[in-house]
This record gives C-alpha cells, structure tokens and sequence, in this order.
C-alpha cells in the first residue's frame, strides 16, 4: 500500500512536471531531426515571426524539396541526409567558467599563439567576461556610436521584427531562395544572423568586427546575414574570427547577402576557422555557404577571405556589377590540410559600363587535401569596357595533395578586356635548406614561405586580423612538413 | 606651310589647348620647349589627328588646306609626320609588311605607282642607313622588344621612308643616350631640304645642339608665351623656365 | 584545299588502322581511325575536315616523332587521341575557320614525352565553334605546351575548353597552356583553362586573355598613313601568323595564310 502510493505519487509528479513547464523543452527535444513543413512552421512561431516571414520560409522549403544536391564541385561530399540533421535548437547556454586556468588548455594555447587579446580570448572562452572588463558599457559605447550615426547593426530576428519594411525590401533580393540547393534550404530554416545598414552618406566609425568579435555567440549552423549600405556610405565588416570554433553541428549553410547601394563601399572581410577534422578526415563541418552582393552605380564591394577550417568548403562570393562604373574584388586565401576539401572563389557579373573586377586568389594545399579555385568572369552585352583582372595561384605542399583551377571566362561584349593567369608552385626542398642554414626551424620557415605568398591578399584584412590571419596560418600547417 | 591660329583642344572637359599660334614655313626648324604638362605632346596629338581630343576653336592651314577636315590617316598622307614619344610595340606585324602598305598609301595619295618588292627593298636598305638601324630589325615585329634607342631610330627610319612634307618629332630625344641622340639627330639633320619642315618637342636643349632650330617657342598651360631664336634654348638650359613664367603670371 | 595541301606535300592516304613507320600521311575521308607510329618513326599527318565526325586514335610509340596538321574549314566534328610514349614528341597545329567541335586529347605516358599544340581559330558571321585541348600528364619528366588564339567576329561564339590534368605521379611536369582572344563586333568569347594537379614539383601555368584590338596600334598604324581597315587588318594578323608560320607541318605556311587571309577579309 505504502509502496503504490510512493509510485503514484511519482507518478503524479512527473505527469505534473510535463502539464506545468515542461512541454515545450520536451517538444524541442521531440522536434529532433528532419525537416517538414511543420518544422519550417515551429522554427518561425519559436522566432516569435510575423505571418509574412513564414509564408517566405514555407515558400523557399517548398522549392527546396524539388532541387537536387548540387554535384558539380570538385569535392567529395559523402551523401548528407537532410532528415537526419535538427534544424532548431534553442541557443545553448554555455558553461560559465570563472577563470582563464579553466580553459581547455589545447585552446588557451592556440589563442596565445594566435596572440588575441585576453580579455577577448575570456570572451572567447566563455570566461565570465564581466569579471575582468566591463564589457556590457564597452558593448553600449558602441551601440551609442552607432545609434547617432543611424546605423543599424542587430540580430537578423531582431531586425524582421523591428525593421519590416527593410527586410521585406532586401532579404532575399541579391540571394533569392530559387538561386541554389543550400539558398533554398538556409531561406526556409535560417536561424540567425546579423543585419546591418548603413544610412546615405554615412562611414561607419569602426570596423564591425570588434563589436562582432566580443558578441560572438553561436549564431547557429543556418546564418542568414543582410547588409544594406546606402547611398554613398561605408561600412567595414569582419565575419568570424580567427579561433578555432567547434560546433556540433556538421552541416553548414550561411547566405549573406550585400546590397551596394549608388556610391556606396563595402568590405566585407572573412576569417572561417570551423574544425577541419582530424588528422584522418574525421569529423569536420561541411560548410556551403552563399555570398553575393550587388553593386549599384558607382559602388564598390571587395571581398577577402582567409580559409582556414571545415572539413568541405563551398563557397563564391560574388559581386554582380550591375550599376555603371561599379567595381568588385575578391582576394582569398584558401588553405587545406590533411583530408580537407575546399572549392572556392568567385563570380563577377559585368552587366553596367564601366565596371572593373579584380581576383586574387592563392590555394595553399598540404597533406591529402584537395583544393580548388573555381571562377566565372562574365560581360553581359551592354557592358562596354568592362575590365576583369584574375590571378590564381596554387602553393602545393607534398605530393598527396591535389591543387585545381577552374575558371570560366565569358565575354559578349568586345570592349572587355579580361585577363587571367595561373601559376602553380611548391615549397622546394632549396628554400627550406637555406632557411634552415639561416638557423630557421621548418616549421618557421614554411610559415614565412606561406605567409609571404599569400601576403596580397592579407594585407587587405583590418589591421589587427591581417596578424592573426598570419599565424592561423601557420597553425594550421602544423605538422604538414617534415 | 603650317599655320595654326587660335587652336583651342580639350579631352573631356579638361581644356588643355588654350589658343595656339604658330606658323612653320618650308626650310624651316622650330623647336617648342616648356615645363611638363604644358600641352606640348598635346599639340602635336592634336596636328595628327588623334581622335581622344576634341577641338573647340581656331583653325589648321597645312598647304593651304584645312587640316582639321582630315582624319588622322588623310593627313599623314598629305605628308604630316608625327615622331611618338612612346612608339606603340605591335607584336606580329612586321616592320617591313607594315612599312610597305605605309610607303605604298603615301604613293597613291601622290600619284605614283606602288613600288616593286626590290626597288622595296633597296629604299629600306638605303633609309635604315640613315640611322644606322640595325637591318635586322626591319624584319621584326614593329618596336616589339626594341631597346628605347631602337624605337626612337625606328622612328627616324620611318620619317625617312615616308619623306613627310612637316615632321613632328615629340620628345624624340627622351631615353636616349649620347650616342643614340647624335645618331637620330644627325638623321633628322640629313632628311632636312628645302621643301620640308621639322618641328622638334623637346625638353632639353641638348638635341638642339644638333638639330639647329631657326625659332624657339615656350608653351606654358596651353599657350606659347615666347618665341625667340637658338640663343631662347641655351637661356632657358642655363635660367630654366621661372623668369618666363613669372613674367606670364604678372601679365 | 585538301587536294592542294596533299599534292604539295605528296601525302599517301592513310589506312583506317595499323602501324605506320615514316612519310608524309592524309586521312582520306574524316572516319574514325587506330593508328600506331612505329618506334623512332617520323610522321607527317594532314587532317583536313570534310562534313563528318570522327574520332582519331594515335598511338606514338617510344623515340617516334608525330607532327600533325589539321585544317578545320567545314562543319565537323574530330577528336584526336593522341597517346605519346617515352622519348617521342608530337607536335600539332590546328587551324580552324568554320563552324565546328574539335577535340585533342594528348596523353603523355611515357617518361620525357612532349605535346605542342598551336592552333588558330578565326570566326566570322554566325559561326559556332568549339575548341577543347586536353593535356594529360600520367608519367614524369614530360612537357606540354599549348598555345591556342581565337578570333570571333560577326555574331559568332568561339569557345576554347583546356585541361592539363598532372596525375599523382607525374613528377617535373613542365607545362604552360595559353589562350589568347580578340573579339570583334559582335563576336561571343568563352574561355575555360583549367588545372587539375595531383604532384607537387610541377611547373605549371595557365593564362587566358579575352580583349580588344589595341587602340594605340592602330591610331599608330594610321598616323604612318595606312587606313582603319588596313590597320585592323594587320593587327589581326600579326595575332594570329605566328601559329602557321610555326606550323607542325612545314611546307605549307602559304597555302594556310591564304585561307587565313580569305576568312579574315570577311572580318
């Protein structure tokens, strides 16, 4: 008697526990993998989403299930299975931890090397970074300074519901959800992101990396990001950072999208560092990533981007030169290791007069990764004396590593004048030995070998990444040579 | 034979050309000197007819006709020579190939019949003499990886094939050491008759040593500001330009 | 033209298969072929299109030396498969001026072999043509270069596609691969070289250019008294000379700048 009732009260209590608070953790649990219109329903209601937000997710989902997985890049992706991946999951807290001593000392030792400030590398870390520096008045100094300029710069969920009329204006209008498998798939399941917009005439007073950098939070494995430069601003932009982030989620599929106003000028800056997997290709995110932004009259837009991470990288960022003497630049680094995968570069869309591109790229690979540099330069008719300048060169590092060049050049307009050019070289065994023999170890060496190839195109990073940049990639050859 | 009045030229909205006169009679040498971007090479763009400047008033006479209603082509088929500054490397087109249609065009506008491959060859032979250029490179693709005293005796190689009526020789004695000057200067000297004229851009006085100017003008933002004879070159080698200019800014 | 170029070089048809030693070879009527130089042979071949598709395989056997000639003047589509062994070098040229699909696939397989393409393509009107030059490097120590121009003028659509594939080990692999294009009018470029490289002491390059005629020729050209025309003229063909006048095949440098400058006064 005494035993049932012991069970029946447990018993109550636990239905008790599932009426009174627990069914929507219970729920976010039951959601778990796949993907359905249901899901794409929840993921918005759980956003708190207007009624129109929805009907755009729902649409693009729909388009989304009659595509296919895209098969032409130089990589090979092993079948991903769509309903075996959770599209929602609320934000984790992450532990708190209350000093630096209690940082996983395999990440404390790539901070050092990488030489971040403390304060952020506690950020970083997850250290209660009010501890050591006020962060939440040095967050609103620059929020102030934004605010009075007019600049917005919030979540991608904020913005839908406090800047509708911006949103429904330019989401979706440079990446529309039809343009490819992974658009379709982040339109209708994006998590969150960043937007931002610049006011006509405004320069943006700061490089938004240092805010983004100390907010650096989860933004979650579908990140949508829109920025907005208006009529003759600038606004200098800093995507991710160069600690390596780990992330439970192995499918990766951001958009960003770039609207280039008349006159306006914007960098957008990446440093992508996600796990690259092990040493035998474990683990490891694929990463397919969508970048476009469109260049008004008179506007610039250049790209740089420092690849360092994920197991599979797929990405173009792109320019589409659609006003009169608009312009666009793309400079990238992209370097794989062991049994990464990389197939990376660009498009420049020539459609206005006078529009100028320039491409630099530089493929570093080592181990038994494959890395390729994929490029389309197209003048549309009406493009008079449009000019596109490429270089793509590829650094090999030991002979079980593949480096690939795939551009497409595509003229219909005679005034254009488009040039590309390739070269392909090693780290050779001379240049090693006369570093060695100047008392440099091979490590160091390769390090200054790279570092100095690749030196275009980080010089185009903000100041204090261009650094850090230099010694990821360093980092990232570790163990490569010798 | 020339006769420049008022000749006002621009590229863009940019006016650089801000009334000209100059008048150049057969026999005769001028020279035109002046500070960098005074319009010197633009003047003598403008008398060839190069089609990147537009210009807005004044008027050409070369042999009595209106050398403004010809296109660049026509006039040097009238017999007007422009020596570039930075001949253009056509990589390809042979000088000799290139050469021929030239002389033959130049032919045609006098009246004459094209010549024969020999009598062809002969006149090369004979004219590459003049300034001692290197026959050789008279089968090479035209100024394609000459050295900068080759393209300049090329230069001169060409004046004396087409034999111009007024010869316009634009800084043609930029990049030139000692050797190559005297060479090409002594060139233009020994193409000089009766019945043409040379005018000479130039920056220094030291190729005046050898080609002996009859009038020395200074251009200065787009107008010549003084005329004088040899003695102007030396005044201005030793003095350089700032008592002219002064003068011109107080005017 | 075929007749003209066979007679001046007094070629002998070419059987539809077999081994072939030395001597100065045609291919009758474009139909497919097997053909096997001998070791230490030297060959001459003319390939002169006739309204066909044909594919054309050619063993080149070690120490032999293959120099082929092919002349692209009506719609067809060839492709050659070229298989070059150790020591033997295959030189070819190609000129095309109609509409067309060729395809050269050189594989290099023996150590120190070597593969030279130059070719010309010149379009005019509606022309529709496509070049593809694919290079592979399977064994060590060989070297490739290709040197393809193209000319599209009219509402013509020129297309060159080039693959230098260096395999795994495929050490010293010395190749350059070049594409350079004029267009004129309302003429369509399309250029895809691309490398695929899976040995790392290689030296390896690609440059693709698509442009204009240069202004400043031709305002110089014109200064020294010859017309638009004449100057334009020249300039296309000073671009596009040097491939026949570095023909495979010698001997026949007139007949081919003949067809050249017939296809270019259409310009």
């Amino acid at each position: 008697m005494e035993k049932d009732t012991q069970k029946d009260i447990l018993q109550e209590l636990e239905t008790s526990e599932y009426k009174y608070g627990f069914v929507t953790d219970i729920e976010t649990e039951t959601i778990g993998r796949g993907l359905s219109e249901d899901i794409v329903r929840l993921i918005s209601e759980k956003k708190g989403e207007p009624e129109w937000m929805l009907e755009r997710r729902l649409q693009a989902y729909r388009h989304w299930l009659t595509l296919e997985h895209p098969q032409w890049a130089h990589l090979d992706i092993p079948e991903i299975d769509f309903q075996d991946v959770i599209y929602y999951a609320a934000p984790k807290q992450k532990k708190q931890l209350n000093s630096l001593d209690e940082v996983d000392p395999e990440l404390k030792r790539t901070f050092d090397k990488l030489g971040i400030p403390l304060e952020e590398q506690m950020a970083l870390a997850g250290v209660a970074v009010d501890a050591v520096m006020d962060s939440v008045s040095v967050k609103t100094t620059f929020r102030d300074t934004l605010a009075e300029k007019g600049i917005i710069f919030c979540s991608i969920s904020e913005a839908i519901k406090e800047h509708p009329e911006l949103i429904k204006k330019y989401l979706g209008s440079v990446v529309p959800y039809t343009d490819n498998f992974y658009a379709a798939l982040n339109a209708a399941v994006f998590s969150d992101g960043s937007f931002c917009y610049i006011p006509k005439g405004v320069r943006c007073p700061m490089e938004l990396s240092t805010y983004f950098r100390i907010n650096a939070e989860g933004t979650g494995q579908f990140e949508r990001t829109l920025i907005v430069a208006d009529e003759g601003s600038y606004v200098s932009y800093l995507e991710g950072c160069t600690a390596p982030r780990r992330d439970e989620n192995q499918l990766h599929a951001a958009v960003v999208e770039i609207v280039v106003e008349k006159d306006a000028d914007v960098k957008y800056s990446t440093v992508q560092n996600w796990y690259p997997g092990d040493k035998d290709g474990k683990g490891g995110i694929y990463n397919f990533v969508t970048k476009r932004g469109i260049c008004r009259q008179g506007a610039h837009l250049s790209w740089t981007q420092v690849e360092t991470g994920s197991a599979i990288t797929w990405k173009y960022p792109s320019c589409v030169l659609q006003g009169d003497n608009s312009s666009g630049e793309f400079y990238s680094v992209a370097m794989t290791n062991n049994y990464q995968q990389a197939d990376t570069g660009t498009k420049m869309i020539h459609i206005g007069k006078n529009t100028r591109s320039r491409i630099v790229s530089k493929g570093i690979s080592a181990g038994r990764s494959q890395n390729a540099y994929r490029g389309l330069v197209r003048v549309a008719k009406g493009a008079d004396n449009a000019r596109n300048y490429s270089q793509c060169d590829s650094l090999l590092i030991g002979d079980k590593c593949g480096a690939h060049t795939f551009p497409v050049i595509d003229s219909y307009n005679p005034s254009a004048v488009l040039e590309h050019e390739a070269t392909t070289s090693k780290i050779s065994e001379d240049q090693l030995f006369y570093c060695n023999q100047r008392g440099l170890s091979t490590e160091d060496a390769v390090g200054l070998i790279v570092n100095g190839y690749a030196r275009e195109v980080l010089a185009k990073l903000p100041m204090e990444f261009a650094v850090e940049a230099q010694k990821l990639l360093a980092i990232s050859l570790e163990g490569s040579v010798g | 034979m020339l006769k420049v009045e008022n000749l006002h030229a621009s590229v863009g909205d940019k006016e650089i050309l801000k009334g000209i006169n100059l008048t150049v009679k057969a026999g005769e040498v001028h020279a035109i000197m002046g500070p960098n971007g005074s319009g010197k090479s633009t003047l003598a763009s403008v008398l060839a007819g190069n089609e990147k400047f537009t210009v807005t008033a004044g008027s050409v006479e070369f042999e009595g006709e209106d050398l403004l209603q010809y296109n660049i082509e026509e006039r040097s088929r009238k017999g007007l020579f422009l020596g570039f500054q930075y001949p253009v490397e056509i990589p390809g087109v042979t000088m000799a190939n290139f050469m021929k249609i030239a002389v033959n065009e130049q032919r045609k506008a006098r009246g004459l019949e094209p010549l024969t491959a020999a009598e062809y060859l002969r006149m090369m032979k004979e004219k590459s003499a003049i300034v001692e250029l290197d026959s050789k490179l008279t089968s090479r693709a035209v100024n394609e990886g000459f050295s900068g005293g080759e393209k300049k005796k090329n230069e001169i190689f060409q004046m004396a094939m087409l034999d111009p009526k007024l010869a316009i020789l634009d800084e043609t004695d930029s990049g030139l050491d000692i050797d190559a000057l005297r060479i090409v200067a002594t060139g233009v000297t020994r193409l000089k008759r009766e019945d043409n004229a040379t005018v000479v851009i130039t920056h220094y006085q030291r190729l005046l040593d050898y080609i002996v100017p009859d009038y020395v003008h200074v251009l200065y933002k787009g107008r010549i500001i003084y005329t004088g004879d040899k003695t102007l070159a030396l005044k201005l080698e030793k003095e350089g330009y700032d008592w002219l200019i002064n003068d011109y800014k107080e005017e | 033209m075929k007749e003209r170029l066979n007679s001046t070089l007094q070629a002998q048809p070419l059987p539809a298969s077999g081994r072939i030693g030395s001597g100065v070879w045609y291919v009758e009527t474009l139909a497919d072929r097997d053909i096997t130089v001998d070791a230490g042979g030297d060959v001459r071949m003319l390939i002169v299109d006739g309204d066909a598709a044909a594919e054309i395989n050619i063993d080149v056997e070690s120490g032999a030396k293959l120099s082929i000639l092919h002349v692209v003047n009506h719609k067809s589509a060839a492709t050659v498969n070229i298989a070059i062994a150790e020591v033997s070098e295959c030189r070819m040229t190609q000129v095309v001026c109609s509409s067309s699909d060729t395809r050269v696939v050189a594989s290099l397989v023996g150590r120190d072999a070597r593969f030279e393409l130059g070719g010309v393509f010149v379009l005019t009107d509606d022309n529709q043509t496509s070049v593809t030059a694919d290079v592979n490097h399977i064994s060590p120590d060989c070297r490739s270069r290709i040197m393809v121009k193209g000319v599209a003028s009219g509402k013509s659509h020129g297309r060159f596609s080039g693959l230098v594939y260096v395999a795994p080990d495929a050490q010293r692999t010395d190749s350059e691969q070049t594409n350079r294009n004029v267009t004129i009018g309302e003429g369509h470029i399309e250029t895809l070289p691309q490398l695929e490289i899976y040995a790392d002491d290689v030296k390896c390059s690609h440059g693709a250019t698509v442009g204009q005629m240069d202004s400043e020729a031709i305002l110089y050209m014109r200064q020294r008294g010859l017309s638009l025309a004449d100057a334009k003229r020249l300039q296309i063909e000073g671009f596009v000379d040097d491939i026949v006048l570095h023909s495979a095949v010698e001997g026949v440098q007139d007949i081919l700048t003949e067809m050249l400058a017939e296809k270019l006064s259409k310009l």
